[in-house]
C-alpha cells in the first residue's frame, strides 16, 4: 500500500454526504472559494490544498468526492471509497474530518460511525447548527464526542465561528496519531454487509436521544437578532423537531403540484432556455467584432505573406473562435447555478424523471441536456451529476444531438437564403420549427439508441433515481459567481487549446500551398483583391482537394465539392461554415454587406459539372437538416472521449450522427425533389 | 402488505421492512428508510411518478419502482 509518507506531511480527509456543509468547510480551510453544493451528488471530482497560512497546520487537505456510507454498490462508488482507503496519489490518510448536517443527524452519522468502526481516526465537525438553533435546539459537543469516543466540533459555515476550535483539534489529533495507526484501519466490506445498516441507524437513534438540548435563554435571544440576517426561507419555530421545513413543504405544493408544478418548471426552463440566446448574443458579437476588428488590423499593418495570415487568420480568429463561447457558457452557468442553489433543480430533476426514463435516461440528464442547447462541451461536464454510469453515458452520448448555438449562424443564413423579400417574420418561425424538429427526432433517435444501450455502454447497473430535495433557500450570490468562474475557466482550459489546435490546422489545410495566387488586379480596391486572393488560394489548397475527394459524397446530397470544402471548415466550429462559403463563393464586397452578397453569390452558384443551380430550396433544406444531426465538432469528440474515458463513444457519435445526417439529407433532398420542389 | 408506492398524498406510515432483493434497497437503506421510522407522502410528480417522501425531517425523491421495496406496517 503507497502511504503518504513520501510527501512528509499527514494527510487529512474531508468526507460527507452531500448536502453537509464539506464543500463549505473545505473552502474555509483551504481558502480557495470552490462550489458549495446544494445538489446531492455533485463534488464528483478531487480538491487537494494545503491550508490557509493563518490556521499553522502543514498538511495536506484532501476534499473527497460525496458519499453516503462504505458499503459501495457501483463501479463510481467503488472508485470513491477505496480512494478513501488508500488514495491513488496520496496514500491513506492520517486524520479524517466527517462533516454533519445537525438538523439531520439521524441521516448523516451512518458515515462517521462506518468510518469510526473501520478504524480510522476522525474528527466529526456538526455544520448548520444556525438552522437547528431557530428550532430551539443546540447539540451538545460533549455527550455527542462521549457516545462516539471522537472528537466533534460545532461549526457555522456562515460566521466561521468553531473554526478556532476545530484547528486546535486537529493540531492536537495531529500530535497524538503515529504512523501505526493506520494498520488497525481494515475494510468496511469486511465486517459488514447491506443488511447490518438497520442495526447501525438502530445504533445511531439511541446516540441522538441524548444529544439534542434546548437552547437557553440568552443563546435564543442571539438567535432572534441572527434571523433576520440570516436570508434563509425557513419557519422560526417548528415544534416537530423532525418535520420538514415548513416553508420548504409549502413552496412545495405549488413547485410539485400535479399540474402547476409541471407548468412552472416548463416556463422556468424555457426562460433559461430563451435567455441563454437573448442575453448572450449581444456579448457574443462584442467577441466576435473585437476579433474582427484585431484581424483586420494585423493583416493592415503587416506585410501580407504566411507569417502575417497565420497570426490574423489563424491564431487571432481561433481564438475568437474560442472566446466567443464564453458569454453564453458564463450565463448558462449563472442561471443554473441560482437555481441549484436555490433547491429548485433537485425538483426539476423529479418532474421531469418519467418521461426521460422511458428512454432510458434519467430526471438528473435533464439539466445537461438543456445545457447541450448552448454548446456540447459544458453540458458533457454537466453530466457527471449522473451517478449511474450507463445513464451517465448515454447522456453525453445524445447530447451533441441538442441543437448548439454554434449552428444558428449556419440556420440564419440559409433561412435568409430561403425566405420570400417581404415575409421576413416567417424566419423566426422557420427557426422555432427547426428546434422543435431537433427535439422530436433526438427523442426517437435516443429511444432507438437504447435499444442498443448494453452493447455500446457495457454497464449493467440497474436504472435508480433517489434524490434529497434540500430546503429551499435564498442562493448565495457570491458561491454561484465564483462555481460560475470556475466552469468558464473548465471550458477555456478543455476545450480552448483543442479549438485553437484545429482551427490552425484547418488554416493550414486552406492556406497552403498556393500561397501567392494570382489574380486581377485592374479596377478593384485592395480589400476586394485579398478576398480574391483569399478565395484563389482556398480554391487550390490542400483542403479543396480534399473537397474533391468526397465530391462523390457531396453529389448524391444534390451538393458539389465547395460546400463540401466549408463542410471539412466546420469541423473547427460551425459558425465557421459561414465565412468558409462566403471564401469560396468569392465574395468579394465590404463586410457590412457581407451577408446580402453572400446570399446573391449563393443564388448564382451553379454546379460545376452539370450547371444545375447549387443552392435550389431542397438543397438549402437539406443543409439545414444536415447541421441539425452532424457531429462536425472537434472539441466535442474531445471532451467526450476525457468525459467518457476511451475513444469508443466519441467514435460511435462521429459515425453516428453525421452517418445519420448525410442519410436524412439524402432523404430530404431527393424526397422534396420526388415531390416536385427544387 | 401495502408499500410507500401505493400512499396517497398526506398519508403517512411505518415502515415494517425493506425488501434487500431489489438493487435499490441499499441506497434506500442509506438515506434512512429503516424499520421503526414513519414516512409520509408529500408531493408526487404530473406523472404520478416519482414520489416524494419525508423521512426522519428530510424529503426524498425516488422512483415508484423503487418505493415498493419499503414494506409498511
Amino acid at each position: 500500500m503507497k502511504t503518504n509518507s513520501d510527501l512528509q506531511v499527514p494527510l487529512i480527509t474531508l468526507v460527507g454526504p452531500p448536502n453537509s456543509g464539506k464543500t463549505t468547510l473545505f473552502n474555509i480551510l483551504s481558502g480557495k472559494n470552490y462550489k458549495t453544493v446544494n445538489y446531492p451528488g455533485s463534488t464528483v471530482e478531487y480538491y487537494t490544498s494545503r491550508f490557509l497560512p493563518k490556521y499553522n497546520i502543514n498538511a495536506e487537505l484532501l476534499d473527497s468526492p460525496g458519499i453516503v456510507s462504505l458499503l459501495p454498490e457501483s463501479p463510481d462508488e467503488n472508485v470513491a471509497v477505496d480512494s478513501l482507503y488508500s488514495h491513488p496519489k496520496l496514500g491513506t490518510p492520517d486524520l479524517l474530518i466527517s462533516t454533519i448536517d445537525s438538523c439531520q443527524l439521524s441521516r448523516h452519522l451512518l458515515l462517521p460511525m462506518q468510518l469510526i468502526n473501520s478504524g480510522f481516526n476522525v474528527i466529526i465537525v456538526v455544520t448548520m447548527t444556525d438552522i437547528l438553533a431557530k428550532r430551539g435546539l443546540k447539540i451538545s459537543e460533549s455527550k455527542l464526542s462521549k457516545a462516539l469516543n471522537c472528537d466533534v466540533v460545532v461549526i457555522n459555515g456562515r460566521s466561521k465561528e468553531g473554526v478556532d476550535k476545530l484547528i486546535e483539534v486537529i493540531n492536537s489529533n495531529l500530535d497524538r496519531i503515529g504512523e501505526s495507526d493506520k494498520k488497525n484501519i481494515i475494510p468496511y466490506t469486511s465486517i459488514q454487509d447491506k443488511k447490518d445498516l438497520v442495526g447501525t441507524f438502530k445504533e445511531i437513534e439511541n446516540v441522538i436521544h441524548s444529544v439534542y438540548e434546548p437552547l437557553n435563554k440568552n443563546e435564543k435571544i442571539n438567535v432572534s437578532s441572527a434571523n433576520n440576517e440570516l436570508k434563509i426561507l425557513q419557519d422560526k419555530i417548528v415544534t416537530n423537531e423532525f418535520s420538514p421545513d415548513k416553508v420548504t413543504l409549502k413552496i412545495d405544493s405549488i413547485l410539485l403540484h400535479r399540474f402547476w408544478g409541471f407548468l412552472i418548471f416548463l416556463i422556468v426552463m424555457g426562460l433559461t432556455f430563451t435567455s441563454i440566446f437573448w442575453l448572450a448574443q449581444p456579448l457574443m458579437n462584442l467577441v466576435d467584432e473585437l476579433f474582427t476588428t484585431l484581424n483586420t488590423l494585423v493583416i493592415e499593418n503587416f506585410e501580407p505573406g504566411w507569417f502575417t495570415f497565420l497570426v490574423s487568420d489563424g491564431i487571432i480568429s481561433g481564438t475568437g473562435s474560442v472566446l466567443v463561447f464564453v458569454p453564453q457558457i458564463l450565463i448558462l452557468f449563472l442561471i443554473l447555478g441560482l437555481l441549484e442553489d436555490s433547491g429548485y433543480l433537485a425538483r426539476g430533476a423529479m418532474l421531469i424523471d418519467k418521461p426521460l426514463s422511458k428512454i432510458g435516461l434519467n430526471g438528473r440528464s435533464f439539466v445537461p441536456m438543456l445545457s447541450g442547447f448552448a454548446c456540447a462541451i459544458p453540458a458533457m461536464i454537466a453530466a457527471r451529476t449522473i451517478p449511474n454510469r450507463k445513464e451517465r453515458l448515454f447522456t453525453i452520448f445524445i447530447i451533441p444531438l441538442m441543437s448548439c448555438s454554434a449552428r444558428i449562424p449556419v440556420y440564419a443564413l440559409l433561412i435568409a437564403y430561403l425566405l420570400p423579400k417581404d415575409k421576413p417574420w416567417l424566419g423566426g418561425i422557420i427557426l422555432g420549427g427547426i428546434y422543435f424538429f431537433s427535439i422530436i427526432t433526438s427523442i426517437v433517435v435516443a429511444w432507438f439508441i437504447n435499444k442498443f444501450s448494453k452493447r455500446i455502454f457495457s454497464a449493467n447497473e440497474s436504472s435508480s433515481f433517489i434524490l434529497e430535495l434540500p430546503s429551499y433557500r435564498i442562493p448565495k450570490l457570491s458561491a454561484v459567481l465564483s462555481n460560475t468562474y470556475n466552469s468558464s475557466k473548465q471550458y477555456l482550459l478543455r476545450a480552448g487549446p483543442t479549438i485553437l489546435g484545429f482551427s490552425l490546422l484547418l488554416w493550414f489545410l486552406t492556406f497552403f500551398p498556393n500561397i501567392n495566387p494570382e489574380v486581377e488586379t485592374t479596377g478593384r480596391t485592395t480589400e476586394q483583391i485579398q478576398n480574391l486572393e483569399r478565395a484563389e488560394r482556398l480554391e487550390h489548397s490542400f483542403a479543396s482537394d480534399l473537397g474533391i475527394l468526397i465530391q462523390p459524397f457531396m453529389s448524391p446530397i444534390g451538393m458539389d465539392w465547395r460546400v463540401g470544402v466549408s463542410l471539412i471548415s466546420a469541423f473547427a466550429a460551425r459558425e465557421v461554415f459561414v465565412s468558409s462559403l462566403a471564401l469560396t463563393f468569392k465574395v468579394t464586397s465590404e463586410d457590412d454587406e457581407e451577408q446580402s452578397t453572400l446570399l446573391n453569390s449563393l443564388g448564382d452558384a451553379k454546379i460545376e459539372a452539370t450547371g444545375e443551380k447549387l443552392f435550389t430550396v431542397a438543397t438549402s433544406i437539406g443543409l439545414i437538416v444536415f447541421f441539425i444531426f452532424a457531429l462536425q465538432c472537434l472539441s466535442t469528440v474531445a471532451v467526450s472521449r476525457k468525459e467518457t474515458g476511451g475513444w469508443k463513444i466519441p467514435i460511435l457519435q462521429v459515425f453516428i450522427f453525421t452517418g445519420l445526417a448525410y442519410f436524412m439529407t439524402f432523404l430530404t433532398v431527393n424526397g422534396l425533389r420526388f415531390f416536385g420542389v427544387q | 402488505m401495502r408499500t410507500a408506492a401505493e400512499l396517497n398524498i398526506k398519508e403517512s406510515g411505518i415502515i415494517a421492512e425493506i425488501d434487500f432483493s431489489h438493487p435499490s434497497s441499499k441506497r434506500i437503506i442509506e438515506h434512512g428508510f429503516t424499520p421503526g421510522q414513519t414516512i409520509e407522502l408529500v408531493n408526487k410528480s404530473i406523472f404520478n411518478d416519482p414520489i416524494a417522501l419525508s423521512i426522519r425531517g428530510t424529503l426524498i425523491a425516488l422512483r415508484k419502482s423503487e418505493a415498493g421495496c419499503i414494506k409498511l406496517k
